[in-house]
């Protein structure tokens, strides 16, 4: 980010960079009409590969993107870290290429190409000028299909997980993000950072990563996007044929996990970085999964609570008490379950302060619920913003695999406005009661311990621990 | 929404940019003829107000969503010591109430017509966004000439918005180890250019600022003369000049702002400095001294960004992280200013790894470049890069409008960017050689390195 400062209402992770995607191929203005996607075609290869292509002219350029249900879920216990480390050594050997010629080969064309691993995603990505469809095609079908695994890469990029875990230590952000998931889940297999921890990724064999690729990366749980400047017979015939060698694992699998209970009463852990001069705070607690029948009350009411720069916490914590830069909440879904939480900090002196204006503002609203001008506001809100997101072919592929993935309305896009505009506030009031906890609450603190200890007391039991 | 932290890269990684006529031409053919053809894809009209308004409209019907960019030729460069970080307060302040739109009313108004906006400070310039469907661009119009017209700076605003900057300044700077390297390798690099204190400003600054200066600081520098007002998207130009002209014309023109001097002497030796904190990894900066604007070099600077560091198969990467395999990261940072700045390089080193044997590695690439040059091969990539880059660029109105009030304000004339891609087209491997020499030169450098401290004793 260097030196550019901005007004971010949210925890400004800025060393990802948001892209500002904007413009393109859908059509709908601020909470009016319903917006339509562009046309787009959706094909199971012979080897059960779920396939999409849709053209998008405007730019010379094309977008491939795989998810496969090989997400950090799946990591081995003990061994956190396999799917991630595997998704990034897919790029580190593949065919008849090794990583230099890779790298090289992308990037002389101007393209890019990348795989990573979420929770319960491992995602594929390739972009490249149309000119260059066949040799990012060849690339991208590669790592997917024949990643080699070569032993010195396998090192190499075992020890940089390392390095890396090391260097998230210093990032209070980072800390605290990474000790909330086992804080908030136990034992579950949501439970850790897909890069893992110090002591499992330490443990991780070549041997692993080939095996987690043979039984995870497979077709038949997997699902590919094909967006921008192409058509779509030909692309379909080319999939076919360069996915022809990849075997489906012919095997039935779960999710890996089952839904998270709430815990009841509150709970507080100090994570000790002593010079901190800025505490992290998060407030958190089970949630429902992204295909939940209450998706579109969630979405408005967690609007009008942190979202955007007009919600009740950015109006009060930040901009009348000016107690933090930025504050936020919002809901993580995954497909059997979720989870809440409120992201923000303070200084030190201020932690008690913030944390117990932000239960205030979280109960005030629960309990008279929002006002008829806030209801609509942030429906229009949502309706405006919603075609921002989903202009550039990226955006549009992940759009399209995340509908397949989670198993939502194939009308999902074109719905949406409808679906929000018919949020009631009888719908509003019912969702907060029952998904926005602030009794059934885990508050987690990155700081100096006995300063937030002090700070905490007779919030709940309190406990102390160094990073993990 | 997703926290909008602003695009740096937009910038660093594609100094050119440019928008298409969308869904007019089957593609945008970038192996030949670059500059005409760019100059007939992109429509833009420039007009200018009576009261020294700068106005430049580029249509594209393919969304009913437009981009409006509020750019402000004020960036920390205008500032002194003692009020540094002003332009940066003055950015949040904007949101704050103005003549005829309470404090908090802004942002309700924009939210309740669906639009979003944010804003950003920088050396050189302060720039607002707002996006919103095209029926509601009179919303746009109406909050934009009043906060122009009138700020109202309310006292107890102000007191409440600078607590908010000093969280910001905690975040990014006193808690975050790149934000400290990267306000001392400025401050310690420059002896007299006003690119030596942070944009966010020293703390000291934002506890004494006052409301006298933020008022003074609101005539000079945010009048209708001093801005560059972009509108990108579904409008019709010839209705929305009219509107433009009905709301921002009526505003009055002030005295232009008085440039800022730029006495920085020439660096005669290499400058070091240790900053000690609690740290798992050493990382450390390396800032050479390079030109601005006015310097034709600037271009060759970019591609030799580019063959230094865009991606896994870049020099510094390849001998660092992957040949060497003591760096977790080796990036380059240079980006096209008004004033002479810095080309930075920053490492990250892998855990017990010391600064001097990435020091010594980097200098080992940076000296090969020097005797050899690029390549014919990865002189073609790094154009590649530059101009997929430029291709990809398009994907947004947004991005358009931030592009063409980058090049009006810092080029002087948003015509440049046509002409980037032809630039980097024409710098060769003996022009590279050449920059990388007069530039990379070790007693013009200034190298910022933390020293990881042990973690103070924690009384449980």
């Amino acid at each position: 980010m260097k030196e550019r400062v901005t007004r971010a209402s949210r925890p400004a992770r800025w060393r990802s960079f948001a892209a500002l995607a904007l413009s393109l191929a859908v059509a709908a203005p601020a909470g009016a009409a319903e917006i339509q996607l562009p046309e787009y075609t959706r094909t199971t290869l012979k080897n059960g590969l779920i396939v999409f292509v849709m053209p998008t002219h405007r730019l010379p350029l094309v977008d491939f993107r795989l998810v496969a249900a090989a997400g950090s879920v799946r990591d081995p216990a003990g061994k956190e870290g396999v799917a991630s480390l595997t998704a990034e050594l897919l790029t580190q050997g593949a065919g008849k290429r090794d990583a230099r010629q890779i790298a090289e080969q992308i990037a002389f064309i101007g393209g890019t190409l990348g795989a990573s691993a979420a929770a319960e995603q491992l995602v594929v990505s390739c972009e490249v000028l149309k000119k260059d469809f066949a040799t990012g095609l060849e690339l991208f079908r590669d790592v997917i299909v024949s990643p080699t695994f070569p032993a010195e890469e396998f090192q190499r990029k075992k020890d940089e997980s390392l390095g890396e875990i090391a260097a998230e230590k210093d990032d209070p952000d980072a800390v605290a993000d990474r000790s909330l998931l086992p804080f908030l889940m136990g034992s579950s297999p949501l439970a850790h950072p897909p890069i893992g921890w110090q002591e499992s990724v330490a443990k991780i064999e070549r041997g692993d990563i080939v095996g987690f690729k043979n039984e995870y990366l497979t077709p038949d749980y997997a699902a590919l996007a094909v967006v921008g400047d192409v058509e779509p017979k030909r692309v379909v015939a080319a999939l076919e044929k360069a996915f022809a060698d990849w075997q489906p694992s012919g095997k039935t699998r779960g999710d890996g996990y089952t839904p998270l209970a709430r815990t009841a009463g509150r709970h507080l852990v100090v994570v000790s970085k002593p010079e901190v001069t800025q505490t992290q705070i998060r407030l958190a607690c089970p949630a429902v999964p992204r295909n939940h029948p209450d998706f579109y009350a969630i979405t408005v009411a967690n609007t009008i609570l942190g979202s955007g720069f007009t919600s009740r916490l950015v109006n009060e914590i930040r901009v009348a008490q000016g107690l933090t830069y930025s504050i936020g909440s919002s809901f993580d879904m995954y497909r059997l379950t979720g989870t809440f939480d409120v992201s923000t900090f303070t200084k030190n002196e201020t932690i008690r302060k913030c944390i117990d204006e932000t239960i205030k503002v979280m109960r005030n609203l629960k309990t008279t619920g929002p006002t008829d001008d806030e209801l609509a506001k942030a429906k229009r809100y949502l309706t405006g913003q919603f075609p921002l997101s989903l202009q550039a072919p990226d955006a549009l592929a992940a759009r399209l695999l995340n509908i397949e993935f989670y198993g939502l309305d194939p009308k999902y896009v074109e719905t949406f406005s409808s679906r929000i505009n018919a949020v009631t506030m009888a719908d509003v009031r019912r969702v907060l009661d029952q998904h926005f906890c602030v009794d059934d609450l885990r508050i987690l603190v990155v700081s100096n311990p006995p300063v937030a200890t002090k700070a905490l007391k007779g919030l709940g039991p309190v406990g102390v621990q160094d990073i993990r | 929404m997703k926290p909008i932290s602003f695009s740096a890269a937009l910038l660093l990684l594609v100094p050119a940019l440019a928008a298409a006529a969308p869904g007019v031409t089957p593609g945008v053919q970038t192996s030949a003829g670059t500059s005409s053809s760019l100059t007939s894809l992109l429509k833009v009209d420039r007009h200018v107000l009576p009261n020294g308004l700068v106005v430049l409209l580029h249509e594209d019907h393919t969304v009913p969503v437009v981009t409006l960019w509020q750019w402000f030729k004020v960036g920390s460069r205008n500032e002194r010591p003692g009020i540094t970080g002003i332009s940066h307060y003055f950015e949040h302040m904007m949101f704050n109430g103005s003549k005829n739109v309470a404090p908090k009313e802004y942002d309700r108004i924009l939210e309740s017509n669906g639009g979003f906006s944010n804003a950003f400070t920088d050396r050189d310039m302060t720039g607002y966004y707002e996006d919103i469907a095209s029926d509601r661009l009179d919303v746009l119009m109406r909050l934009d000439s009043d906060r122009m017209t009138e700020l109202s700076l309310l006292p107890e605003q102000l007191k409440s918005e600078i607590e908010v900057v000093k969280e910001e300044r905690r975040l990014r700077t006193d808690n975050d180890i790149s934000g400290m390297l990267d306000e001392q390798l400025y401050a310690i690099a420059f002896n007299a250019s006003p690119y030596r204190w942070p944009v966010v400003g020293w703390m000291g600054d934002l506890n004494r600022i006052n409301r006298d200066e933020m008022k003074e600081y609101f005539r000079t520098y945010y009048a209708p003369n001093n801005c560059i007002l972009v509108l990108t998207g579904d409008f019709e130009s010839a209705k929305a000049l009219e509107e433009i002209t009905k709301y921002f014309g009526p505003i009055p023109l002030q005295a232009p702002p008085v440039p800022p001097v730029d006495s920085e002497p020439d660096q005669h030796g290499e400058r070091r400095v240790q900053v000690h904190y609690p740290a798992q990894n050493v990382t450390f900066q390396v800032g050479y001294k390079a030109p601005g604007v006015k310097s034709p070099d600037v271009y060759a600077l970019d591609v030799l960004s580019s063959i230094l560091a865009d991606g896994e198969s870049s020099r510094l990467h390849q001998a660092l992280v992957y040949e060497k395999q003591i760096a977790l990261s080796a990036s380059t940072f240079f980006r096209t200013r008004l004033s002479p700045t810095l080309f930075e390089f920053n490492v990250e080193m892998k855990p017990g790894k010391a600064a001097a044997e990435g020091l010594q590695a980097m200098d080992q690439v940076i000296d090969r470049l020097i005797q050899e040059g690029p390549t014919a091969r990865e002189l073609e990539k790094a154009r590649n890069l530059l101009e997929a880059s430029f291709i990809k660029s398009l994907k947004t109105n947004n991005g358009v409008g931030q592009t063409l009030a980058f090049y009006e304000h810092v080029f002087g004339d948003y015509r440049a960017m046509f002409l980037t891609l032809d630039k980097y087209k024409a710098v060769t491997a003996k022009d590279c050689k050449r920059v990388a020499k007069a530039y990379f030169d070790p007693q013009r450098r200034t190298v910022v390195e933390l020293v990881p401290e042990q973690q103070p004793a924690a009384a449980r």
